[in-house]
């Protein structure tokens, strides 16, 4: 069935407008801030970078999951979700670990327009990764039931698209908030 | 037609220029709104359906050069408005380059603060201004958004938190404007409302020098209970009077009430009785309004209309 | 995956409304049809309740100084009222009537995803229900206006719980939308029955198409506005708070980058009605079909480009109002196309005035009025003299009612046999039309005037200027003639359920498939899709010499 690909291509177009929106509220403010918390005195590039590159990873994992389904390679497209998990985990206990800091040093969403639209954004896009470690864990469970018999799953491709779609937001997004304000 | 108001009776050369723009594209719209409406008149009259008549009309699927054609003409008719819109636009709204404002506008919930950085001036809710002569205002607002609008006298302008806006402004004749909050701004955004006074440059000098004048506290009597109760009972954490303790900005500055002719942006009108009821029970006459009941005796009440009274 | 079919085959045919086949028979469908019909029923509940909030707004302005209510009770009025009647009777009402019938006029089963289908609505529900939740909180609902315009929406200005709840509401009928957007946008895509290309697809399927992309595409926009503010109102966020830094105009950008497409996701369904009802009742096919399809789509894009011309006074300096000006002109053209061609449709035809006919003829009038008035404060000083006054209210109402709901008339009386299997009482018809008619423009004509004298929009109160007071008493009057208009059409729904004269499977002798069924359709919708060689397949059907497209390959 195309129909269930379809689908998930039209709401991915219709999530980033959700978050072409977010990242335009960041950009608005972006040059505004006059005192207290900004990307270039608060965040660490560098680290939230590293970070980043395991997200990255897991799009290329997933995609390694789909081509071990589409060769019928069960065993393999077993371990490259469990990659893709762990990698996506990696990323949120990154993200989780630099929230947590930062709370620390008393900068939080109400801190100042930094604050407000920097945690809504990369909450969002976190909020975002996290349904998609469900999903994955869910496939995963299929997978380890024997739901997949390949060569084509559509729930595997469909969940791998939005995979790409959350990894594509977040090069976006980082490229925004860190590489805008060290470059 | 004066007696309608608003468009109907522009005061201020942009108005002017505003109601022919307006009466000239309602127009253009009444004659396209009126070809619509011969032709529908004419399709119900001519094209029923005859009873009986089971056979069907010819089958036309449409015309390209007619879709074209009336493609066209629309076009064209924009292009016409849209000119109109930029040569309008021209006439009232020209740069403002470095020239500084003549009168500071600033909204607050339910009411205007009028500032004239030249004299100094600062009063409230009744803004004079010398007629015929094109004055610059800058619009602010130190809560939420409203919305500065005098409907015979020109364009409305938002007053918007943290942003700055500029208009033009002017009355040609001397006399006295209304107009009000157009931007729902809460509660009493109804009673929220602008007395422009026009004055002749004379006139208008006199009312800034009154203005200015810092007012002696009255020493004996009630005027001087109510001036000691001003600023015991709380009214001073919000008015200011010059000459005295009481500076904040929070309501009008009460300094030259006598001198307006209204109270509670338009609510009542000005007098030594209706001031005193306004200062019994202010929620009655304006529900929600940051005023509160101060429940004052009817004594108090008396003093501080005296006190408002006695400042000259 | 697994082949388990996506709908559990029901054995018996649709109940008719009357039957009682039990609630969950309703509750747990995934019948397009069915769900259609809650729709429906649902947002008549919904036009009751915001009729009701117009009647208190009409009461509290029918003379000068009146105290009918409070200040704090008219602003919640107008508040739900506005909220209510865009997005829980008019936009739920098209994206029912389109969930009915875009099945059934492509030919096919049901929807692509018939439990997403059956979510979006019950979404609509859940919204509905947060939003006059709050009625029960203890200041009761919002009251900063359906537009909830920073910083006025957000703390400190609205402590109260109301728009909150609102904001939670409209979040969860947004989500709604966009899974019916791209519900519709599946369906009509890869469900089209054989030989119906896009360019036979009957034009209301086209409006719905375009509307459901203007869904999943400007949905989102208020999605995150609702979210920020959400943010700002529950954890101190400093989106909109200028005296924290936010933006007060941002929220507006965001509202109205919405806010306009929205007017079009009201209209363009409604266009889509009218596409149907005229060619039918004229007996021609539409006039300038691929114009009228092509119209839509013009006008669905330049939707996503004019919003700021909400905005003309707050101040955005003269290079954007001119561009925002000039882009919401250009939109008169694809829409005067349209009008052009539902003129010519009725040109030379042989007409039927039936109920749905005249609700159309009527829309016509109406709804061009409301877009010249629209044209017209497309000026920027115009829109000065007339933005936020009542010449706004009258605008928008010319075109939301005289159009939209106009063109809901039109379609109720239209497909109402096709839903029921019984037709509507046309005697009471003509006097829910005529009273409609009067009503409507008694209350909402001299509201242009009333704007232009100077009378602003969302006061409670007003002084007794010159004529102010009868004018008003005029427009309550005619409030009150519409309250009895929408009384005679639900008396008329109720009565002919009953005793409605039994519908053939296509009173109307129209030409689109959902005709070619019986009525009302069976659950699987057709026992035999008619095959498709044109865009009016029951025409090709009757009239087998005289076929629309004479050269059409025939598919089997």
């Amino acid at each position: 069935m195309a129909n269930n690909k379809m689908l998930i291509g039209f709401f991915v177009a219709s999530e980033s407008i959700f978050f072409l929106m977010l990242i335009l509220a960041y950009v608005n403010f972006h040059g505004t801030i006059t005192d207290g918390p900004t990307a270039a005195n608060s965040l660490d590039p560098l680290r939230t970078g590293i970070f980043s590159l395991f997200l990255l990873a897991s799009s290329f994992s997933v995609w390694l999951a789909g081509r071990s389904m589409a060769s019928k390679n069960h065993f393999m497209l077993k371990i490259w979700l469990v990659v893709t998990i762990l990698l996506g985990a990696l990323f949120i206990y990154g993200q989780a670990s630099e929230w947590l800091g930062l709370i620390d040093q008393n900068i939080t969403i109400s801190r100042n327009v930094f604050g407000t639209t920097f945690f809504t954004l990369t909450g969002f896009h976190g909020f975002h990764v996290c349904v998609g470690l469900l999903m994955l864990t869910i496939l995963l469970g299929l997978a380890m039931f024997g739901d997949f018999k390949g060569p084509k799953s559509d729930g595997v491709e469909c969940v791998s698209i939005y995979w790409h779609f959350v990894d594509g937001v977040w090069i976006v997004v980082y490229s925004v908030i860190y590489l805008w304000a060290f470059l | 037609m004066e007696n309608l108001g608003g468009l109907f009776n522009p005061s201020s050369p942009d108005m002017e220029a505003m109601t022919d723009l307006t009466y000239y594209i309602l127009a253009i719209s009444i004659v396209i709104l009126a070809i619509i409406v011969v032709a529908v008149t004419y399709i119900i009259i001519r094209y029923r359906k005859t009873p009986g008549d089971k056979t069907e009309p010819y089958q036309n699927f449409g015309d390209t050069r007619l879709e074209i054609v009336w493609t066209v003409i629309p076009i064209a008719i924009v292009a016409v408005l849209f000119q109109l819109t930029c040569s309008t636009m021209k006439v009232i709204d020209p740069p403002i380059g470095d020239r500084e404002p003549d009168i500071v506008v600033i909204g607050h919930q339910w009411w205007w603060e009028f500032y004239y950085p030249d004299s100094g001036v600062i009063t409230a809710n009744e803004m004079h201004i010398p007629a015929g002569k094109k004055l610059l205002l800058r619009v602010e607002s130190i809560d939420v958004i409203h919305d500065f609008w005098l409907p015979e006298l020109g364009p409305k302008i938002d007053a918007v938190p943290g942003h700055t806006n500029h208009l033009w402004f002017a009355a040609a004749e001397p006399g006295v404007y209304l107009g009000a909050c157009a931007e729902f701004c809460g509660t009493q955004h109804a009673n929220m409302r602008i007395r422009v006074v026009a004055q002749t440059q004379e006139d208008f000098d006199k009312w800034q020098e009154e203005e200015l004048v810092v007012p002696k506290t009255p020493r004996s009597g009630i005027a001087a209970e109510g001036a000691e109760l001003f600023q015991t009972k709380a009214c001073m954490n919000c008015h200011t009077i010059f000459g005295t303790p009481a500076a904040a900005r929070i309501g009008p500055n009460l300094t030259h009430l006598n001198n307006r002719q209204t109270i509670g942006a338009g609510v009542l009108t000005n007098s030594p009785e209706n001031l005193a009821k306004w200062l019994i029970d202010p929620q009655k006459y304006k529900q929600g309004s940051l005023m509160p009941n101060m429940k004052l005796s009817d004594s108090e009440v008396k003093a501080i209309v005296a006190y408002l009274e006695a400042l000259k | 995956m697994s082949k388990i079919p996506l709908v559990p085959e029901n054995t018996k045919p649709l109940p008719a409304l009357g039957e009682n086949q039990g609630m969950l028979s309703w509750v747990a469908s995934v019948d397009h049809k069915q769900i259609g019909i809650m729709y429906l029923i649902s947002t008549m509940v919904f036009f009751v309740i915001g009729g009701l909030e117009a009647l208190v707004i009409r009461m509290q302005l029918a003379k000068p100084e009146f105290d009918f209510v409070s200040p704090e009770v008219y602003n919640q009025m107008f508040t739900m009222h506005g909220t209510t009647m865009i997005f829980f009777v008019v936009m739920p009402f098209l994206i029912g009537l389109g969930v009915y019938l875009v099945p059934l006029m492509i030919g096919a089963r049901d929807m692509a995803f018939p439990r997403l289908n059956a979510l979006s609505f019950w979404l609509v529900v859940f919204g509905g229900i947060l939003l006059y939740y709050s009625f029960l909180t203890q200041s009761g609902p919002s009251e900063v206006g359906w537009f909830a315009y920073a910083p006025l929406s957000e703390k400190p200005f609205s402590l109260n719980k109301g728009p909150t709840y609102w904001a939670l509401g409209l979040l969860a009928t947004g989500i709604s939308s966009v899974a019916s957007g791209l519900n519709n946008i599946v369906t009509i895509l890869t469900m089209r029955t054989k030989g119906m290309t896009m360019r036979r697809l009957p034009l209301f399927v086209w409006m719905i198409l375009v509307t459901s992309f203007l869904l999943i595409f400007v949905i989102p926009i208020i999605a995150s506005a609702f979210a920020m503010m959400l943010l700002d109102r529950l954890l101190d966020a400093t989106f909109f708070t200028p005296a924290h830094g936010g933006s007060a105009i941002l929220w507006q950008h965001f509202f109205w980058g919405f806010g306009h497409p929205e007017v079009y996701i009201l209209v363009l369904p409604a266009f889509g009605i009218i596409s149907e009802v005229i060619p039918v009742f004229s007996r021609k096919p539409i006039y300038g079909y691929e114009f009228v399809a092509g119209s839509t789509v013009a006008i669905g894009l330049l939707s996503m480009g004019v919003w700021a011309h909400h905005m003309f006074a707050v101040g955005l300096g003269n290079v954007a109002n001119l561009y925002f000006s000039l882009a919401s002109m250009l939109i008169a053209i694809p829409t005067g196309i349209k009008v052009l061609n539902w003129v010519a449709t009725m040109w030379g035809g042989k007409i039927w005035f039936a109920t749905p006919m005249l609700f159309a003829t009527a829309f016509i009038i109406e709804f061009v009025l409301g877009g010249l008035t629209g044209v017209a404060i497309a000026s920027v000083p115009i829109d000065w003299v007339a933005t936020d006054t009542y010449f706004i209210v009258a605008h928008f109402h010319y075109v939301l009612f005289g159009g939209s709901l106009f063109a809901i008339f039109a379609g109720v009386y239209y497909w109402f046999p096709k839903f029921t299997g019984r037709m509507m009482s046309e005697r009471l018809g003509k006097w829910h039309f005529w009273l409609t008619v009067i009503g409507f423009n008694m209350t909402f004509f001299i509201q242009h005037f009333l704007g232009l004298m100077g009378m602003p929009r969302r006061t409670y109160t007003y002084h007794d200027f010159p004529y102010w007071g009868s004018m008003n008493l005029l427009s309550t009057i005619g409030a009150f003639v519409l309250a009895i208009s929408v009384l005679i059409f639900i008396w008329n729904i109720r009565r002919s359920l009953k005793h409605g004269e039994k519908a053939p499977d296509n009173p109307w002798n129209a030409w689109t498939l959902e005709w070619a069924t019986s009525s009302p359709p069976a659950v699987h919708n057709f026992d035999l899709v008619p095959p498709v060689r044109g865009r009016r397949p029951l025409w090709d059907l009757e009239h087998p010499d005289n076929p629309d497209e004479p050269n059409a390959k025939i598919v089997l």
